[in-house]
């Protein structure tokens, strides 16, 4: 299937996507209005539940939909309500209130917060930390598996599997939590929090060891098989240095599985980890996917998952791209 | 090497603008941390108690409670002075001529009525609206309103209906003035009228809910559903740069999980008294952090400990006031509050740590329904049963054995010290012997032929290990089979409401000074009266003292309602009344109120040795005190007009 093609469902994706989230969501027992504490007169409770249209599925399936796609936005810019607005506010000197063309709702948990300003506050957050882990997690992986290939069986070989091993074993709360009391054990002065260069690279090196460890076991075992073929031993028949034949010839093609590797890795790693952000107190998105379930906001739960899911359908993408110009075979 | 390392750079140029962009703001004069995230600055929708803490930063209802008076009474605030009519039933207020909204604009008794309609009307969707509908005539305007979009539901097909909807609630703020007893009688004086006397008014009108907002702004942001006719609320005008408000702080700036930061207002009428410039509230997760960071001196005050470890500490500051026990003796007897108590005592790290009664009491709750959700016959509508149960539990064993935190176990459901001139009855001790009796006579000799107890309770919290002390007491004594059962708040929540329960744990806190902020949950019918209790005896009680206008003979009516509750019928098992445990360092800050209501009004927070006013003597002062030489008022306040 052509690229564009595939590109094309992306929409009916997400609507299918959209459809079972919200489905699921609405069958979970609990009524996102309730909680702790003193319980609002009944009235008072369906006035609530009538303003996010918790009391019908039909209305809340296709009202979020108008809001969430910029339908919304588009016919109160059309029949004139958005500048009535506009005009309101201007009359008292205000400013009028901000009309997000794609409206994720509001928050039901984090009432004074729309879900649109919840996820430009913590989706950046997650996608740093993700981004860098991902770099953190290529470095190490890669240079792990290729001194294993070079050497099979070597001392190094057998630390590298070891590390790999450990990364992919040691849950990310153990691993947190021990390097945020390094430096105490060490006696140097104990570390910032997020917005700090270290408030960054612990929860990015913690999140990069298992990706590590996957990519370092990827790499060895597609460096293994390329050093066994014909072009590494043409390349060596040239006289190419053992160097060049490693990372020239063999490791282009031992990539290829690590490529297709990153696409979910990173859009795991860009939405966050509940873990890890609560370990390191990191604003980020990860702690919505456990909390937006608990609490039933709808409207974030919706929000987290199609980010997830759009995430993923994208960087799949992008790896099927980035495929046919690493491995002409494929196009 | 450089076909790699290209697109790379542009990605290490946005993670490190995104690091940046949150890098550590200066600290604030005043810096602390509550449990929850705050969530909700309007003050006619918030509900959580970290929300009313930081609303009463912002805004400032007709009265205010004075935490450091004996009684929480309620003092002038933003209305200067007021009058009360012989029949109880109208008050009129004189708000203060000085007083400004952060944009400068004076606060008129028209703001206040606007904002009253706010809070009465459905649309808005204020958890209180029961407390506004003391005011006479807000119950039919709420009918009236209820009415309106009834009929605009009914009449469909509007060519306009954004349109029509505007003009129905126009209708409706004309309707208000005709209705309800909320009138603007000059510029500056408010009449209120009620449709009944309310001795406790006054308090309620200090409560966090009553405070105004800034209308002009507010109804912007209303949304017109032309579905329903409804104006809905929405909530972006609570933000920094936006959100107007008539307290002593404005919003600095609101970073959502990150921080919120509080600057003292220019245009507050009192502040002079405000002896903090700026206050900010980051979010710390983990209950083990947020000790390291007050720890660390990242944090001045938590007002509420949360790791285990919390029961060493409180152990810890008492073995240092036996250590001082003579002192603290004097101290006391000078009428001293205890942070006050703190300061007449040497400096010592072990003070840092503070257990105040609350106006909270954890209990029970007895299913008392004829039958069960499931149709079974339910023993606990029989009373006998209910008294027999709360006779057979240790709650000692609960406070002293499990919770360990100093907390009083509790009799009544109304914390005793918490209400002026009110003392609740003592309720029922541990009587094993009479228990085993009751059930026997009550047709359970044994527990014989009784069903297997339920007890409900939500995951988090701690509620399980009280539980299982409870069941382990009700097994042995009175032989019943007992099962624990635990759920999801909001699954738990949502049993209670549709009767399906048998046992459940509780909790209540009072919102005002009265009895009844305990007592109505209990009334037939009450939407909060989960246990489904009905006693004529009990509400006939409650509405003579509803119409009851002499104080004294009032709070014996209550005193006797309540002891139907916690010594005859038991429709909840009180175990405990909560304590709050804080941090935070007498001997720099004072400010912080010990009082049983513990709502805390941290404008009212100073820092020692700050040159922000005079810090001798070290001990807490009256809200409203005289107006002493004011401080240097700092740079970036001078150069406002």
């Amino acid at each position: 299937m052509s690229l564009v093609r595939r590109l094309l469902m992306v929409p009916v994706i997400l609507l299918v996507i959209y459809t079972l989230t919200l489905t699921l969501a609405w069958a979970v027992p609990g009524s996102p209005m309730e909680h702790e504490g003193r319980r609002p007169p009944p009235e008072v409770q369906r006035a609530l539940e009538r303003q996010y249209n918790l009391d019908s599925f039909g209305s809340f399936y296709r009202s979020y939909l108008l809001n969430a796609t910029g339908l919304a936005y588009l016919r109160d810019r059309w029949n004139g309500t958005l500048a009535d607005e506009e005009l309101r506010a201007r009359d008292r000197g205000q400013a009028p209130p901000e009309r997000p063309v794609f409206d994720l709702g509001p928050s039901l948990q984090y009432e004074d917060w729309r879900v649109n300003e919840i996820l430009a506050s913590s989706f950046p957050v997650s996608a740093a930390v993700g981004l860098t882990s991902i770099v953190i997690a290529l470095a190490i992986g890669l240079s792990a598996g290729v001194i294993g290939a070079a050497r099979p069986g070597s001392w190094a070989d057998g630390l590298s599997l070891t590390v790999a091993l450990a990364g992919i074993s040691l849950p990310s709360f153990v691993i947190g939590a021990a390097l945020l009391m390094l430096p105490g054990a060490l006696g140097i002065p104990a570390v910032g929090g997020w917005g700090t260069l270290s408030g960054l690279l612990l929860p990015a090196f913690t999140l990069s060891l298992a990706p590590a460890a996957y990519i370092a076991r990827l790499t060895r075992m597609g460096m293994l098989e390329a050093m066994d073929s014909d072009y590494v031993r043409t390349a060596r028949a040239k006289g190419c240095s053992e160097r060049r034949v490693l990372l020239g010839h063999a490791l282009k093609n031992a990539f290829l599985p690590v490529l297709s590797y990153l696409g979910p890795a990173s859009a795991m790693a860009m939405t966050g980890s509940f873990v890890v952000e609560k370990v390191f107190s990191v604003p980020g998105l990860g702690q919505h996917f456990v909390n937006a379930v608990l609490n039933k906001d709808l409207f974030l739960i919706i929000a987290v998952v199609m980010i997830y899911s759009t995430m993923l359908i994208l960087l799949n993408l992008a790896v099927d791209a980035l495929y046919r110009w690493a491995d002409p075979r494929t196009a | 090497m450089l076909r790699f390392t290209l697109p790379i750079l542009p990605l290490a140029l946005a993670v490190a603008l995104v690091v940046w962009s949150d890098r550590p703001a200066p600290r604030a004069d005043f810096v602390f941390v509550t449990r929850g995230d705050i969530t909700e600055l309007d003050p006619h929708r918030a509900s959580w108690l970290q929300d009313f803490r930081a609303i009463a930063l912002l805004f400032e209802g007709l009265t205010a409670n004075d935490p450091f008076d004996p009684d929480f009474r309620p003092v002038p605030a933003a209305a200067e002075s007021w009058t009360i009519s012989p029949d109880g039933r109208t008050y009129t207020f004189r708000l203060r001529a000085g007083a400004r909204w952060s944009n400068g604009e004076p606060v008129t008794a028209r703001h206040w009525v606007d904002s009253f309609r706010r809070a009465m009307l459905p649309d808005t969707g204020c958890e209180y609206v029961n407390l506004y509908q003391l005011i006479d005539g807000s119950r039919e305007f709420y009918a009236f309103r209820e009415a309106q979009l009834k009929t605009f539901v009914a009449r469909e097909g509007y060519a306009f209906p954004l349109r029509a909807a505007r003009a129905l609630w126009d209708e409706a703020a004309t309707k208000f003035d005709e209705l309800v007893g909320v009138r603007a009688l000059g510029e500056h004086e408010l009449e209120i009228r009620l449709y009944r006397p309310t001795p406790y008014f006054l308090d309620i009108l200090a409560y966090e809910a009553f405070a105004p907002v800034y209308t002009p702004l507010t109804d912007l942001y209303l949304r017109p559903d032309p579905a329903t006719g409804r104006m809905n609320p929405e909530s972006g005008w609570t933000k920094p740069g936006r959100l107007v408000c008539n307290g002593p702080f404005t919003l600095a700036s609101w970073r959502f999980k990150r921080e919120m930061r509080f600057e003292r207002s220019a245009s507050y009428w009192n502040r002079d008294r405000v002896r903090v410039s700026s206050i900010a509230t980051p979010t710390i997760e983990d209950p083990n952090a947020q000790v390291l960071a007050f720890r660390s001196g990242a944090v001045d005050y938590l007002t509420d400990v949360g790791p285990d470890y919390k029961s060493e500490l409180i152990r810890d500051k008492r073995a240092f006031r036996a250590e001082h026990a003579g002192p603290a003796a004097a101290a006391r007897a000078e009428g001293l509050s205890e942070p006050d108590v703190d300061r007449a005592l040497p400096p010592d790290p072990r003070k840092t740590i503070h257990t105040f009664p609350t106006f909270g009491t954890y209990f029970l709750n007895f299913n008392c329904s004829a039958r069960l959700g499931d149709g079974r016959d339910n023993p606990f509508a029989d009373a006998r049963v209910r008294r027999a149960f709360a006779l057979a539990v240790d709650k000692a064993r609960i406070t002293d054995q499990l919770r360990r935190l100093g907390e009083p176990a509790a009799g009544s459901v109304v914390p005793p010290g918490s209400i002026a001139g009110y003392a609740p009855p003592g309720g029922l001790g541990r009587d094993v012997e009479r228990a085993r009796a009751l059930l026997a006579e009550a047709g359970y000799p044994g527990g014989r032929n009784f069903i297997t107890v339920e007890i409900l309770f939500n995951k988090e919290g701690g509620h399980d290990v009280i539980a299982q002390s409870v069941a382990k007491d009700w097994r042995e004594t009175l032989g019943v089979s007992v099962q624990l059962v635990q759920k999801e708040i909001k699954v738990v929540r949502t049993l209670l409401r549709t009767n399906n329960f048998i046992v459940s744990r509780g909790s209540w806190y009072g919102d005002y000074a009265d009895p009844t902020t305990f007592l109505d949950a209990h009334r037939t019918g009450d939407g909060n009266n989960d246990r489904r209790y009905s006693d004529p005896g009990f509400d006939a009680l409650m509405d003579r003292a509803e119409r009851e206008t002499e104080p004294g003979a009032r709070l014996e009516l209550l005193r006797r309602a309540e002891s139907i509750l916690v010594e005859r019928d038991l429709p909840v098992l009180p175990l405990f009344h909560y304590v709050s445990v804080a941090m935070f360092d007498p001997d720099r800050f004072r400010g912080i109120t010990s009082h049983p209501r513990q709502k805390q009004k941290l404008y009212l927070v100073d820092r020692r040795d700050d040159g922000l006013g005079p810090d001798e003597p070290w001990r807490d002062r009256p809200a409203l005190e005289p107006p002493d030489a004011p401080g240097p008022i700092p740079r970036h306040e001078r150069d406002r007009p």
